[in-house]
């Protein structure tokens, strides 16, 4: 109860600590929504005076009607205050919720690069995007609803008692007894809601994927009827969501009637109090008047707790993001001496534990101006060494170095500056092609974007357009090719000009006339660099200075490739395999495959 | 509102009725509601007399309406358990049912349906949309309808002692309606502001994040970070406006209802000096002047709701009218699988891919497909598994036109291996048998044999029952290439269509897949050849086919075996030279 209670204030506090831009608004909203309640007393009063004239006798129409009037100028002030506060919680809110989405972004760039790709971009746009905007109605509605909702019933709980005290205690006499099927309904709320939760993100996760894989599903599922993973999903759920409703009936349905009843205490102790003269007539009248007015807030204030509960897993979800672990960035400017690299004894593994490594104890030596190559089987951990020295994550044991100092102790911006990563990502800004370019040195002068376009063999594809390099990413994004956007993304890491330059072979099977464009435009950016690629066609990398071999996370050989065709049986096997698979054809008889093809 | 109320009516079709009887109980529970106010206003006028006459009050007045009291909250009780028990639940069957339908619209209309549409909205249709729909339809209804059936069961009691306090009653509900109109038309309005700012703030947010590492490795993260923090401020802007523009009608609504209340407050008073009415009766209005509208009251908030649900409702009314491509298809069988093209024309949209192609693919061949990228040569693929429809010309497969088949007949004698592999997430077992519904055990070892998967698979710890992660993640791209081939061999369809993969894949997988690709064709083993189309990157491939269709600009440019157009002057020489080139390219 008491961790509860701990959890509950940890994500109001959360909520809350993006509200400082708006505290006044919220402060003032809160104020406002008491001056709202305290106007919708005075038409309780005023009906009240009226009586008072009624049962005294001494009522005409002139007497009671300035009691009319003071009634309805309390709802006017009522409303008048409802609408202030009302717009000044809504600018909280939506204060808050930008708060909490750029916070989110915050930690996203802030975090190891490695923690945010293992996410699903859908994913990490759901918290962004609709998750925060769950936290929108209940917070809007809660800041000034919730506190007048529960001050009324207080201040009427409090007026009843300087009338009579057990007059007081009556009013609460409905309330507690519809506490006992609420206790029964809240009791396996919290369970069931999460139960809830993952059901529907279950069935909305088979439907993503139904979508998703659309084109499989025409192809291969030929029954009339639906996706049975689906349609068993979908009813399922459904099954599940009912189940849960019919079981809070009775208990809900037993709390709303009895709650609201307020009258059931009201009405017999007043009676009783009535007839032994302790309150009068009148004060009875307006007892039984205020008793009725606590019913709407009191059933607001309970229609809270649901919502209350929704905002808990919106925040609960955007916390889960804000909690990323920080990159630690290096304070001073640190003395690099070349651009040499070093691993030694490097371990890693994701959860940061040793049972699950993916490297164990590497050590290698990349010389500054070397070229070095990465090869082994999928897996092995060729673009998990790539990524430390990039710092995605940082290693879980041993050091990498560059020019003779640790990565953890160059500043993050530094290391940027070093370092050109380029993989088969091929994702452009939706600016102009020309700005695309110069994200690789905002300082860049146009003819230099130029240049680095030549080099990278863009030019001729870019000045075809319309507007040439003024032609937006996103309109260009649809006419241009995977190979042709890729050569963007090569522009750009050839204008920033990096001393080191590591390559996820980023040259796939694209048309012949692109893809011998793309290896030009790798040529002029690896020239004179300290080059490491990850190499998937083994011919690519045939003359690399050093060819380090990976299997399961631990170096096999390192050699020239004539040292290993002698003396690495598996480097040998994977070079034929390559040339094996140069010369194989679909249609061909599978005699025909190569003998010297290791059948495994 | 009324008319998105009417909507959610229909919508709940066949459960209609249990709608209805639901409102009836509404009905009941409201003078159950209503009954204990009278009760009170009863006691208070014996207490008045009592008080007046200066004689005792009765001490059975106190059990009698605390009897009478808890009689009612009993009363209710059961009139809205049965109006749950009758009303919540169908929501929930109708949205399901409508979730299944949709998977099966989706399934039948042309491809061309989720590039016109965006994948997100589709996915947010089904998903979100529907939940709003599921959840909120029934509740609403009940806010709305009930508040007011509430409100008329109580004026209509009130009409019998005073007419024109009850008049009053009406006129305070219809003005205050008038003001919820405001509001709904008003958040019609503004939906699509909202909505456009609401893409393109997730737009930003995708950006962002997917920009993520190309902006710290160039050490750009201010240019991107200030994008998104200028679409979340104009989101909010947009989203605070919004909301003010709603206050006025918000004050309004209430204020209808309130100066109503004072005003069958005003009027009473008048009667009961004229002595029209009673003292007990006076009583009664008084009490009810406050709570006559406690439920009318939140039906501001309700209209709110149903301008969402009107939206989502448009949406999913708008998926569900997409048009099947297959409408008037057959069930087909067929005893030729030879594929002829004859004048075929298509685009996407407004951009044409292909210009009057003709070519015969005969039975039994290998066709290889070669051409630059966006030549049209997956188009090819997608026109004869009717993906899209074409726009001029036919396709014919053994004869008939691949417009008189149903989906479902049509890909039945076709096997498809995508660039793009897409596995589910469930078990390996479960995605090589997605190509035979109910296959054995054997024969899904025997098509992963086939596929050279059988190796990896069982030396997976859970082997066959190895769940296959985050759209097929945890298995490498050439393992996950293999069982996509797999489940392609189990189908065993005369006719097999396969798009080369042109990711980079390491070379042992690379000559595994070729081996899984052999076994797929069945030249190796088979006694008459399936027809196959490939798509093709790889020389190899290319030289071993029976024919080569080099496509380019939309056309066929060139027709013939290896042997033969290397013979002639053209694209496909060409091609070539560049192929070889780059296979043998080295860096440095």
């Amino acid at each position: 109860m008491v961790a509860m209670k701990e959890k509950k204030r940890s994500w109001l506090g959360i909520l809350l600590s993006f509200a400082t831009p708006c505290r006044g608004k919220m402060v003032l909203s809160v104020l406002c929504a008491v001056i709202n309640m305290a106007g919708g007393f005075a038409p309780f009063y005023a009906v009240y005076r009226i009586l008072q004239l009624f049962i005294g006798r001494v009522a005409d129409l002139q007497s009671a009607l300035p009691w009319v009037a003071v009634g309805m100028a309390g709802y006017l002030v009522k409303i008048l205050f409802y609408g202030i506060s009302t717009v000044l919680a809504h600018i909280s809110a939506y204060t808050i919720l930008e708060g909490l989405r750029l916070k989110i972004a915050g930690r996203l760039m802030q975090a190891p690069l490695g923690e945010v790709m293992g996410r699903r971009i859908g994913a990490l746009k759901t918290v962004i995007m609709d998750k925060v905007e769950d936290v929108e109605p209940p917070l809007a509605h809660m800041i000034p609803e919730l506190s007048s909702n529960l001050l009324l019933p207080a201040a009427i709980f409090i007026w009843m008692v300087t009338i009579d005290p057990r007059m007081g205690l009556s009013l609460l006499i409905a309330p507690a007894i519809a506490l006992i099927p609420m206790a029964v309904l809240m009791k396996s709320y919290s369970s069931q809601y999460a139960a809830y939760m993952e059901a529907n993100s279950h069935v909305n996760s088979v439907i993503v994927e139904y979508i998703e894989g659309i084109e499989v599903v025409k192809a291969f599922n030929q029954s009339s009827s639906s996706y049975e993973k689906f349609a068993g999903a979908v009813s399922s759920f459904k099954d599940f969501t009912l189940a849960w409703f019919r079981s809070t009936w009775a208990t809900m349905n037993l709390t709303f009637a009895i709650m609201p009843t307020t009258l059931l205490g009201t009405l017999p102790v007043g009676l009783l109090l009535c007839r032994s003269g302790a309150i009068t007539p009148a004060e009875l009248a307006l007892c039984l008047i205020l008793s009725l007015s606590i019913v709407t807030p009191l059933m607001k204030a309970t229609g809270f707790i649901n919502e209350m509960k929704s905002m808990e897993y919106a925040v609960d979800a955007a916390d889960e993001l804000l909690s990323l672990p920080l990159l630690p960035d290096a304070g001073k400017p640190a003395l690099i001496r070349g651009t040499g690299i070093v691993l030694k004894n490097v371990s890693f593994s994701y959860s940061g534990g040793s049972g699950d490594a993916v490297l164990h104890n590497v050590s290698l030596e990349m010389k500054q101006g070397a070229f070095t190559a990465l090869v082994g089987p999928s897996g092995g951990g060729k673009s998990t060494i790539a990524r430390l020295i990039a710092r995605f994550w940082d290693v879980t044991g041993g050091e990498i170095t560059i020019g003779g100092v640790n990565i953890k102790d160059i500043p993050l911006s530094r290391l940027a500056g070093l370092v050109s990563f380029v993989t088969q990502d091929n994702f452009l800004f939706n600016t102009t092609l020309r700005e695309n370019i110069r994200l690789g040195n905002p300082g860049a002068t146009d003819e230099e974007v130029y240049a680095a376009a030549r080099a990278a063999c863009c030019d001729a594809f870019i000045e075809r357009l319309e507007l040439g390099y003024d032609t937006p990413a996103g309109d260009a994004g649809k006419r241009l090719s995977g190979g042709e956007k890729q050569r963007i993304a090569i522009a750009r890491a050839i204008l920033k000009d990096a001393p080191i330059v590591i390559l996820d072979e980023a040259t796939a099977f694209t048309d012949p006339q692109n893809e011998a464009q793309i290896q030009k435009s790798l040529g002029a950016l690896s020239r004179g660099k300290t080059l490491l690629v990850i190499a998937h066609r083994l011919s690519t990398i045939r003359g690399a200075d050093q060819i380090v071999l990976l299997r399961q996370g631990r170096i096999v050989d390192v050699g020239r490739q004539e040292e290993l065709l002698e003396r690495c049986p598996l480097y040998a096997d994977m070079w034929s395999a390559h040339i094996g698979a140069k010369s194989w054809a679909a249609g061909s008889r599978e005699k025909e495959v190569p003998a010297y093809v290791s059948h495994r | 509102m009324f008319h998105t109320v009417k909507r959610i009516i229909r919508w709940s079709g066949a459960y209609k009725r249990r709608l209805y009887w639901g409102f009836v109980l509404s009905f009941f529970a409201s003078w159950m509601t209503a009954a204990p106010v009278m009760l009170a206003a009863r006691a208070l006028g014996d207490v008045l007399e009592a008080h007046w006459s200066g004689t005792a009050l009765p001490a059975g007045l106190v059990w009698t309406t605390t009897a009478g009291i808890a009689v009612c909250i009993l009363a209710r009780f059961a009139c809205t358990y049965g109006k749950n028990v009758l009303q919540e639940s169908i929501g929930h069957e109708v949205g399901s049912a409508q979730r299944i339908r949709l998977g099966d619209v989706l399934k039948r209309v042309s491809l061309g349906y989720f590039s016109r549409n965006s994948v997100g909205d589709i996915l947010a249709a089904a998903t979100t949309e529907l939940s709003t729909l599921e959840l909120q339809s029934m509740k609403m209804i009940d806010a709305v309808v009930c508040s007011y059936i509430q409100l008329l069961a109580i004026l209509l009691c009130l009409a019998f002692l005073s007419p024109v306090t009850a008049l009053i009653g009406l006129m305070g509900a219809a003005l205050s309606s008038l003001a919820l109109y405001g509001i709904s038309s008003r958040s019609r309005r503004t939906a699509p502001v909202s909505h456009r700012a609401v893409e393109d703030m997730s737009g930003a947010a995708i950006e962002y994040v997917r920009g993520l590492p190309i902006v710290k490795s160039f050490g750009q993260e201010g240019a991107s970070a200030e994008s998104f923090r200028r679409a979340s401020r104009s989101l909010r802007d947009i989203r605070i406006r919004i909301e003010k523009g709603f206050v006025p009608c918000n004050c309004l609504h209430q204020l209808a209802l309130k100066a109503a209340s004072m005003g069958i407050v005003l009027v009473c008073v008048r009667q009961v000096a004229q002595g029209a009415i009673s003292i007990p009766v006076f009583l009664m209005f008084i009490l009810f002047s406050f709570s006559l509208f406690n439920s009318v009251e939140n039906v501001n908030d309700a209209s709110h709701v149903l301008g969402v649900v009107d939206s989502a409702m448009d949406k999913l009314e708008g998926l569900e009218n997409a048009e099947f491509i297959d409408r008037d298809g057959g069930d087909i069988p067929l005893d030729a699988f030879d594929i002829s093209f004859r004048d075929v024309s298509f685009g996407y949209d407004s951009r044409t891919v292909l210009h009057d192609v003709s070519f015969t693919l005969p039975e039994g061949t290998t066709t290889a497909i070669v051409g630059p990228s966006g030549s049209g040569k997956s188009t090819l693929c997608s026109l004869i598994a009717r993906f899209y429809d074409v726009d001029g010309g036919a396709i014919r497969i053994g004869g008939h036109d691949v417009r008189e088949f149903t989906c479902d007949s049509l890909l039945g004698h076709i096997s498809m291996v995508f660039q793009n592999v897409y596995l589910f997430r469930e078990s390996i077992r479960n995605n090589i048998a997605f190509g035979k519904p109910g296959a054995t055990q054997e024969e899904i070892v025997a098509a992963a044999r086939a596929a050279r998967c059988h190796d990896f698979i069982t030396a997976l710890p859970e082997g066959y029952d190895t769940l296959v992660g985050e759209g097929g993640s945890s298995l490498s791209g050439g393992e996950k290439q293999r069982i996509s081939i797999a489940r392609a061999i189990l189908k065993d369809a005369p006719i097999v269509l396969l798009d080369e993969a042109t990711a980079s894949i390491d070379p042992e997988n690379e000559h595994l897949i070729q081996e899984a690709i052999t076994r797929l064709t069945g030249t190796a083993d088979r006694g008459p050849g399936k027809t196959i189309v490939i798509i093709a990157h790889r020389l190899a491939t290319i030289e071993h086919a029976d024919q080569i269709l080099v496509i380019d600009g939309g056309t066929v440019a060139q027709q013939g075996t290896h042997g033969e157009l290397l013979g002639q002057e053209g694209t496909y020489r060409e091609y070539i030279r560049l192929r070889e080139e780059a296979e043998g390219w080295r860096i440095a």
